[in-house]
């Protein structure tokens, strides 16, 4: 199963795109999180690798943004097995091991559109990484 | 062995007397020296608790010289006391940086005190003074910029250099509170995420979090202190240190008591002196330390049997800034450590901040440490003491609260029609008007500029103009957190609100300028 995020905007949000192409092309989504309002949103979808090109062509002829959203990598090196950030996660992804390391799921993760636990590592051990590898997210909190 | 006597007579004091063992007592001396002959029996304070559980508190004490203990947290009053050495000409620092973190000069010339949560002016809230010493640590280069006014005796009033901890003359880890007994489990009952010491806590009761080792912490496992003060020789750090008194804060009566402690930073290392970064809070440093603790007398062995399930904290909380923060009962540490807790009857996920798993990895080295015969034990040449009191601050200035300059809101209820809300804005002088629902509770809010807009707009209806998404305030909050929290939002007024969400009142920023301008 491969995962890909769809972006609507303001005129899209009312249109049932993804419906659409679901119905058109027999794909089945799972829909992992979603945030939505009136203006716009961003939905993360699980569909079958093999149906992964089409579907996301079919989502951008429709005018919306397809994106693969960036993994999240822990750096075992940094991490001291605090577990600040276990019961922050809203997929159970992260979890304790019977020695009290901090073991980490990236199957359950959700990924860049989650990220919850990144700003809470005081190790700074998490971080949000783009699918190929490189060019890591830098995670320094915004001064508003 | 005069100190061990007299430990052991005020243990037994009302104890029972038909154990066998009553009255036999072990020194510091004599662990010493089966120390040194390989022969102690040295046990962490997880094996202890088992043993005690399995075999009894009198095999124990028969078998047992010394339990092991560890906590690794982070610890914010730590620092290190570093000399630099003499530049040519002398300089005298006035103002100094390290890695871009101002670091202070409390004494003369060129010592200076590196405090962990002072930030870096280039990366504040990401690197810090516990990073500058975990750094350092680490054997890595850091660089020294400092100015000085220039005195006849220390010219020099500029000096910029790199260094490493082989370049410092001393380099003393001195944290003046460190190890806290038990702490608090923070939670957050407000309606947004807050960025706190104890972490990240999600709004509405979403995530706990805790800190401390629970049954593995040292002063735990010796509440009466009966081992344990100045001299006593620890684990610091992943090197030797000592504790040099009473930590900051010490509350022993309220089974919060702290250690003050030393020891030769050079001699560390990095795997248990980590800095942090904790968002929006600022940095900290996370320590490693085990305290050993002989087992003199049966009293010592039936206290290192302590569990989690006996220890119990508040659950406290943090969305309200003040001092005295509302608790929402107790909850164990055998429960904190089990990931959920229960608050008003709903589960909620509880995460630690200190590393367990580091804990034990302390008092597991410590033990091998003892085994090996690298590390002996000492006895304290004054104890802690058992009944400071931890006393808030002095205030000679009261500062000011929401409640002290709310006033009445003008209200409307949903049902009502613009123009009569128009006319109540003129009649009234006033720019809010605060929407509630028959029982007084807040439903939105409407500004004078929302029924201009309505006008213009040509709307009729109250529910297409007012703003449902209301940030409001509590009455007991300090006025400042309040007037922050207008400029974030760049709004006008917040509704003041009980925690019904019923209205009390509302503050307008026209009142936090008439208070707070006065003052500031």
């Amino acid at each position: 199963m491969g995962r890909i995020l769809i972006r609507v905007n303001e005129e899209q949000v009312s249109e049932p795109i993804a419906s659409q192409v679901i119905i058109e092309y027999k794909v089945p989504m799972v829909i992992l999180s979603a945030h939505i309002n009136s203006k716009g949103g961003e939905i993360l979808v699980e569909i079958p690798d093999d149906t992964e090109d089409k579907i996301v062509e079919a989502l951008r002829k429709r005018g919306v943004t397809v994106s693969v959203p960036k993994s999240i990598e822990v750096d075992s090196e940094k991490c001291f097995s605090c577990g600040s950030c276990v019961a922050l996660c809203p997929v159970e992804a992260i979890s304790l091991t019977s020695d009290s390391s901090v073991q980490f799921d990236k199957e359950k993760c959700l990924g860049s559109t989650c990220s919850i636990c990144v700003d809470a590592c005081p190790a700074r051990a998490i971080k949000a990484v783009k699918p190929n590898g490189n060019g890591s997210q830098n995670n320094r909190e915004k001064k508003s | 062995m005069i100190y061990s006597r007299s430990a052991f007579s005020i243990c037994i004091k009302g104890k029972a007397t038909t154990l066998s063992n009553e009255g036999k007592t072990r020194t510091v001396e004599e662990i010493n020296a089966k120390i040194r002959k390989g022969d102690a029996q040295v046990l962490t304070a997880e094996e202890m608790k088992k043993l005690v559980e399995s075999s009894g508190v009198e095999v124990a004490f028969k078998e047992v010289d010394v339990v092991t203990t560890g906590t690794f947290g982070a610890m914010c009053s730590s620092g290190a006391v570093i000399n630099l050495g003499h530049s040519d000409p002398p300089i005298k620092i006035d103002h100094a940086w390290i890695n871009d973190v101002e670091v202070c000069h409390p004494g003369a010339a060129v010592d200076i005190f590196i405090g962990a949560t002072n930030m870096s002016e280039k990366q504040p809230f990401e690197y810090g003074g516990g990073h500058v010493i975990g750094d350092l640590v680490a054997g890595k280069e850091v660089e020294l910029r400092a100015t000085a006014y220039g005195t006849d005796c220390y010219p020099r009033t500029q000096v910029k250099t790199t260094l490493t901890k082989d370049d410092l003359n001393q380099f003393c880890l001195l944290n003046f509170r460190n190890g806290y007994q038990r702490y608090n489990c923070a939670v957050n009952s407000s309606d947004e995420t807050i960025y706190t010491y104890m972490s990240k806590l999600l709004p509405r009761f979403r995530n706990a979090t805790y800190s401390g080792a629970g049954e593995l912490n040292p002063l735990m496992n010796d509440p009466d202190y009966e081992t344990m003060g100045m001299g006593t020789r620890i684990f610091l750090g992943g090197g030797q240190g000592y504790i040099i008194g009473e930590g900051t804060q010490h509350s022993p009566k309220n089974l919060s008591g702290t250690l003050m402690v030393k020891g030769d930073a050079k001699k560390m290392t990095p795997e248990y002196l980590q800095g942090a970064a904790f968002t929006k809070y600022g940095t900290s440093l996370y320590v490693g330390l085990g305290v050993p603790i002989p087992i003199l007398n049966m009293g010592l062995a039936k206290k290192t049997a302590i569990r989690d399930s006996e220890i119990f904290t508040d659950i406290v909380d943090y969305s309200v800034p003040r001092r005295d923060r509302p608790k929402f009962g107790q909850v164990s540490y055998k429960e904190l450590k089990s990931g959920s807790i229960t608050i008003n009857g709903k589960k909620v996920r509880v995460s630690s901040l200190s590393s367990l798993k580091m804990a034990k990895k302390v008092s597991q080295t410590l033990k091998s440490w003892i085994e090996e015969g690298t590390f002996t034990l000492t006895s304290p040449v004054e104890r802690l003491p058992t009944s400071t009191v931890f006393k808030s601050m002095r205030q000679t200035e009261e500062i000011p609260f929401v409640v002290s300059v709310m006033h009445p809101a003008v209200t409307c209820t949903e049902d009502e029609e613009i123009r009569a809300i128009a006319e109540r804005i003129v009649t009234k002088s006033v720019n809010h008007i605060v929407v509630v629902d028959a029982t007084g509770k807040l439903r939105g809010i409407v500004t004078s500029w929302d029924i201009t807009r309505a006008m213009a707009e040509g709307k009729k209806a109250l529910s297409d103009i007012e703003s449902r998404n209301v940030i409001t305030a509590k009455p007991d909050e300090p006025l400042e957190v309040a007037s922050k929290r207008l400029a974030q939002h760049n709004i006008s007024a917040l509704p003041v609100v009980d925690i019904e969400r019923k209205v009390l009142g509302i503050v307008t920023s026209e009142d936090v300028a008439k208070l707070l301008g006065r003052r500031y």
